[in-house]
């Protein structure tokens, strides 16, 4: 994990400084866009990736804390979407009140959902995940004279007097701005003790259920932030796109995309599942283009998603990031890899640590005495 | 006011659906048991079986239910195959995970697949047979519909045998049951599950021509499927055969009841109700045994 362990052979200093300096060149690349892009369209692709870089990173809130995969965010993506939309319809909210409304609602659902998903372990959380994308999607089409089923549902703009291209653009910051959200909390998470917690029950859920850790209210509160961010995306593509069909809003293969740029990027990185969405969507909209819309988009997919579990389930980062630690330099390893021998030896040449550490290197520690 | 004879052709048909989904979950229930996964594909496979049943009969106008001798080998080899070469390598600590997305992939490899040989064109089986019904008890029961739960039935029946009678359902339950102590008595677990995961899917063979005789079937129809189908593995109890017989006919027979007040679509959410209910009550499932509580 880059941001937990330290850099052994870089100077100390330098890193952060490069790390902050990608960053910068990173959000400056995207903030300017729309300036580059030309035409409109291709603003709108920008937009699609961007809300695929939201949805990958607020799954990422599950999937990489706390290694359970949900296949059915794209139930919250699109509650919160039809829930921002009715909203502004029928009960006449202004649009971007109804989109916090329409997350604060959704977060409110995720916690009864969450408590009978996550009650029990492992293969009942999948199943729900994807029994509430089938449910919704029953529902939503059922329901006509409120959703308006299959004939889909028309959101007004937010902003009526904008022309189309200056939507769009307005649109991409708001889009970049989200995901800048998304971004922030996950990082805030990560370096918190509450993130050390979930990471435990990634790795060993008994173990760090035995070392104390809450681990039902753990995993359902990071399910609800995960939820309400995932709502957040939903909610602001229907205030952008304004038509909503269920077919398209709750659909497990769009679950299914948003996983495979989480797991391609890799879920244990801050920005993989932002360059998984990056790549994904090119690839998705580039195949639209040239190929337009074939059931071997769906063979694509497939095989792509396997071929990720079976070769790099950690995601391209981490396989590439070994690969250059192969090639160039001295091994760097994490937390994880560090054995008792080892330990012992760097504890024998640097001062007896501060009596509270983290709770696993202790652990080896004590294994190796 | 809704009729007694209504009510009761609903509940036959009920039955006769049932049968159906035990013999699918059956299946379901087998890979849980057998590897702890859950197999997403399966009702895709159960779609590709109801194409190879229709198009053996477009191609060589023989009755469907001859495929059967192709397809149930060929399925059993592609369960063997997929547990062997695919499942079985994943890293066992994030295998229950993983299976999901990697069984998920293959599904929709099917379901492409499909809509590009055969196109996304509804289709449906046309039989001598097909419009013919019987009287049972004043219900009127069309006869795939009975053929299709006699096929059901049966598959269950060789399927119980199997695993009471034979040796290798001896080895396949001792393997379901505590992996660590049959291979202690000399078991080959990983050959054991590979069959088993091969039975799984010869159930979906035969699931498919039954679902082929009575049904308009197109690509998209395994969701249909997989969510009635988990739900009802979840109910049952994760990795209890007997449990999911039950759970199959009771919520088979929920849902057929149903459609009189509420219509097809609505009454479908009643697996997903049953779902959440059981999770909320007893996650263990209803007639779960000791296997369903470690999850």
């Amino acid at each position: 994990m880059p941001s937990g362990s330290e850099p052994r052979r870089s100077a100390p200093a330098l890193r952060p400084i490069l790390r902050l300096a990608a960053i910068a060149v990173g959000a400056a690349l995207i903030l300017s866009f729309p300036a580059i892009a030309g035409n409109p369209y291709m603003v709108t692709v920008g937009i699609g990736i961007l809300n695929y870089a939201v949805l990958a990173t607020a799954w990422n809130f599950v999937g990489g804390f706390t290694g359970y995969i949900s296949l059915g965010h794209g139930a919250l993506s699109g509650l919160g979407a039809y829930a921002t939309a009715l909203l502004v319809t029928v009960a006449g909210l202004p649009s971007f009140a109804a989109l916090l409304v329409a997350a604060a609602l959704v977060a409110a659902l995720a916690i009864p959902i969450g408590a009978a998903a996550l009650r029990v372990r492992g293969a009942s959380f999948v199943i729900v995940s994807i029994a509430l994308v089938l449910i919704l999607v029953l529902v939503f089409q059922s329901w006509e004279s409120l959703t308006g089923g299959s004939r889909g549902l028309v959101v007004p703009r937010p902003f009526p007097a904008l022309h189309r291209a200056e939507h769009h653009r307005v649109f991409f910051f708001l889009f970049a701005g989200l995901l800048a959200l998304a971004l922030a909390a996950w990082w805030l998470i990560d370096r918190s003790r509450f993130g050390l917690g979930l990471k435990a029950i990634r790795e060993d859920e008994d173990k760090s259920e035995a070392l104390g850790i809450p681990t039902f209210t753990y995993k359902l509160v990071v399910f609800v932030v995960s939820a309400a961010l995932t709502a957040l995306g939903g909610g602001l593509y229907a205030l952008w796109f304004g038509d909503l069909d269920p077919v398209f809003q709750f659909s497990v293969l769009n679950g299914s995309t948003v996983v495979l740029m989480a797991l391609l990027g890799g879920v244990r990185h801050l920005f993989g599942p932002m360059l998984g969405a990056l790549v994904v969507g090119a690839g998705l909209e580039y195949a639209k283009l040239e190929y337009g819309d074939t059931p071997l988009h769906l063979v694509a997919t497939g095989l792509v998603l396997g071929v990720v579990v079976m070769v790099m389930p950690d995601g391209v980062i981490p396989a590439l990031s070994s690969l250059v630690r192969r090639l160039f330099g001295p091994r760097e390893a994490s937390i994880r890899e560090v054995t008792a021998a080892e330990l012992l030896e760097g504890r024998r040449r640097a001062p007896p640590p501060p009596p509270e550490p983290a709770p696993p290197r202790d652990d080896a520690a004590e294994v190796s005495r | 006011m809704v009729s007694g004879a209504l009510v009761f052709q609903s509940l036959v048909l009920g039955v006769l659906l049932g049968g159906l989904y035990a013999l699918l979950a059956a299946g379901l229930t087998l890979y849980f048991g057998v590897m702890r996964v859950v197999m997403i594909a399966h009702s895709a496979f159960l779609i590709l079986a109801a194409y190879l049943a229709w198009y053996f009969h477009r191609e060589t106008g023989l009755d469907p239910l001859l495929s059967l001798p192709i397809t149930v080998p060929l399925f059993f080899a592609c369960g063997v195959a997929i547990q062997r070469l695919l499942l079985a390598r994943l890293r066992p600590a994030t295998r229950t995970m993983m299976s999901v997305l990697l069984t998920f992939s293959i599904a929709l490899v099917i379901e492409g697949a499909l809509g590009t040989v055969f196109t996304g064109t509804q289709r449906r089986l046309q039989l001598p047979y097909s419009g013919a019904s019987l009287e049972l008890f004043g219900a009127r029961v069309a006869v795939v519909k009975l053929a299709a739960f006699a096929m059901a039935a049966a598959a269950m029946l060789a399927l119980y045998l199997v695993m009471t009678r034979t040796r290798f359902g001896h080895a396949l339950r001792a393997t379901i049951q505590h992996p660590e102590a049959a291979q202690l008595v000399g078991i080959q677990t990983a050959r054991v599950a590979g069959y088993g995961f091969g039975l799984g899917l010869a159930t979906a063979a035969i699931g498919g021509t039954a679902l082929a005789l009575d049904s308009t079937i197109y690509p998209s129809l395994h969701w249909r499927w997989i969510g009635p189908l988990m739900a009802i593995i979840v109910v049952g109890g994760l990795g209890s055969v007997v449990g999911t017989a039950i759970a199959a006919m009771v919520l088979g027979m929920a849902m057929s009841l149903l459609q009189i007040p509420l219509g097809t679509t609505w009454a479908q959410t009643v697996f997903y109700l049953a779902l959440f209910a059981t999770l909320a009550v007893r996650p263990q499932g209803f007639f779960g045994g000791r296997l369903a509580k470690r999850f």
